[in-house]
């Protein structure tokens, strides 16, 4: 069983970058499901989980975020939750080195709980239970339930994972920076989620997307004051920008991005990866930095 | 106006504020049955209570769950206001009719319904076409449905461009001029929306209201 704990110890556990605009630029159609892709066209699937494991990546994520019941729904493929997730985490599995991990990436859904929303707790558990039944049964060494904006939503996932396997499980939410410090578009602290995570003894937990490094880095200084368990940060590449060519991208290169590697370290994060924006060659360069980062500062 | 007239408005807007959805309806009746005028019971409780929403909003009090509250509550209490105005053969003065969706290949929805519910709180009509909406159906509808405003939310790099293809559609069957575009969506941003020919862009759902009454103002008046 992955122990985060130890693999954390005086050394970063590199994940990976993102998955979404990989697949976007393999041709995956707007509109079209992302996870469809795990059958139909796993060798494009495959080929991101690979060039991330050649780039540097310790563990891979599957591609699965959007793999919950209620999500896929808005695809009528909410029927195939098990086996889209299956077949994302067996994509994983087969390109998975012998010193490498794979996560199961598991994204909210999209639905708000009442009374914000009309869902019910019992309806999200039931979303996420087939998604973590076919993760689990495919293979993945750890859960990672991320881009999190509603603890309560957070927490049900969570419980839908430890009611259907013993993996250890990360919990990454989204927040924002706002006037009054960070916050999550539903208004969760880093207080009240760091107390959350405690509570329930979560292996590892963070945040992911939305922010560029710089402004994570400030947040995971603040999570690393409030808890000493194992810290994940995935910030985004900065901000989207139109290029002269009508596409868009992000504002920070591979090179940029890793200069703020050290920084983020530093505010305590030991579990870095990319969000949104972020590629292959992000990761290398990342690689490059963390290692022996530790024996640097000895 | 007397002062126990004046709580009944109190009480309605700090409904409002507080997103008290089962109370703000009824509050609405007794503020009637107190014979106050509909019409200032909506101007003076009601307007200033979602305005008050949008205000602790953006200074960080209020997140999500709030502002849909005070936008559900808003609604509550206009739909009691309304009907007394119709059956008084009044009618409130639209703020302007706004064709909305997320545009084609995205599926998020949750930062247009939320535009779609302030301004709906706000007085704005409101034709909600969903997500992934075809960038024809957005024209087809605003004209079928003489719109004043087209708002385009999309959360994805990838989708945003369609923002775009609706703004070139719409100039290339000549009613850019008809229609007032304006945009927004998590990767969006004011220069963006300046490039590719959107008439206003909204950072968020509160700007949101604030760019729509803008662009309406410059329409030339309120949409009757």
């Amino acid at each position: 069983m992955l122990d985060i704990k130890q693999l954390t110890e005086k050394q970063v556990f590199l994940l990976d970058g993102a998955m979404g605009t990989e697949l976007f630029r393999a041709g995956l159609p707007p509109g079209h499901c992302p996870e469809a892709w795990n059958e139909e066209r796993p060798e494009a699937v495959v080929g991101i989980h690979l060039s991330y494991f050649e780039a540097g990546s310790r563990a891979i994520l599957t591609n699965s975020f959007g793999g919950n019941a209620l999500k896929l729904a808005g695809y009528g493929l909410e029927s195939r939750t098990y086996e889209l997730n299956l077949k994302a985490a067996q994509l994983a599995r087969s390109v998975c080195p012998e010193d490498g991990y794979v996560g199961g990436s598991i994204g909210p859904t999209g639905k708000f709980l009442r009374p914000v929303g009309d869902l019910t707790e019992d309806r999200m558990l039931k979303a996420f239970r087939p998604q973590i039944e076919g993760l689990a049964d495919g293979g993945v060494d750890f859960l990672l339930i991320e881009t999190q904006y509603d603890l309560k939503e957070a927490l049900l996932a969570l419980r839908a994972a430890r009611e259907a396997c013993t993996l250890p499980v990360f919990v990454t939410m989204t927040f924002n920076l706002t006037r009054r410090g960070y916050y999550t578009m539903m208004g969760v602290s880093p207080e009240a989620f760091i107390r959350a995570m405690e509570e329930n003894a979560v292996e590892a937990f963070g945040a992911n997307c939305t922010l560029g490094p710089a402004e994570m880095a400030g947040l995971i200084k603040i999570l690393r004051t409030l808890s000493n368990r194992p810290l994940v940060a995935q910030a985004n590449a900065g901000q989207p920008r139109v290029g002269p060519d009508n596409l868009t991208y992000y504002e920070l290169g591979p090179e940029e991005y890793a200069r703020h590697v050290p920084g983020l370290i530093e505010a305590g994060a030991r579990v870095i990866g990319g969000c949104c924006g972020t590629s292959p060659e992000h990761i290398k360069k990342i690689s490059e930095k963390i290692v022996g980062f530790f024996d640097r500062i000895k | 106006m007397k002062p126990e007239l004046n709580k009944h408005l109190q009480d309605l807007s700090q409904a409002i504020i507080q997103g008290l959805v089962d109370e703000a309806g009824p509050l609405a009746e007794k503020a009637l049955t107190e014979e106050l005028p509909p019409l200032q019971v909506i101007e003076q409780a009601c307007v200033p209570a979602i305005e008050e929403v949008g205000r602790l909003w953006e200074a960080g009090d209020y997140f999500l769950p709030e502002l849909i509250a005070g936008a559900e509550a808003m609604k509550a209490a206009m739909a009691v206001l309304q009907e007394a105005l119709k059956s008084s053969g009044q009618s409130l003065k639209s703020a302007g009719r706004v064709v909305i969706g997320t545009v084609e290949g995205d599926i998020h929805d949750i930062g247009k319904n939320l535009v779609a519910s302030m301004l709906r709180a706000s007085g704005f009509e409101v034709i909600d076409l969903g997500a992934d909406v075809k960038v024809e159906k957005f024209v087809e509808v605003a004209a079928s449905e003489e719109a004043d405003i087209i708002a385009l939310s999309a959360l994805l790099t990838t989708t945003m461009l369609n923002q775009k293809k609706v703004v070139e559609l719409l100039v290339s069957r000549g009613l850019k001029d008809k229609f007032t575009v304006m945009v927004g969506g998590a990767p969006v941003t004011e220069k963006f929306a300046r490039e590719i020919g959107a008439d206003g862009y909204g950072e968020s759902a509160v700007q949101a209201v604030s760019v729509a009454r803008k662009l309406m103002a410059r329409r030339g008046g309120n949409h009757d």
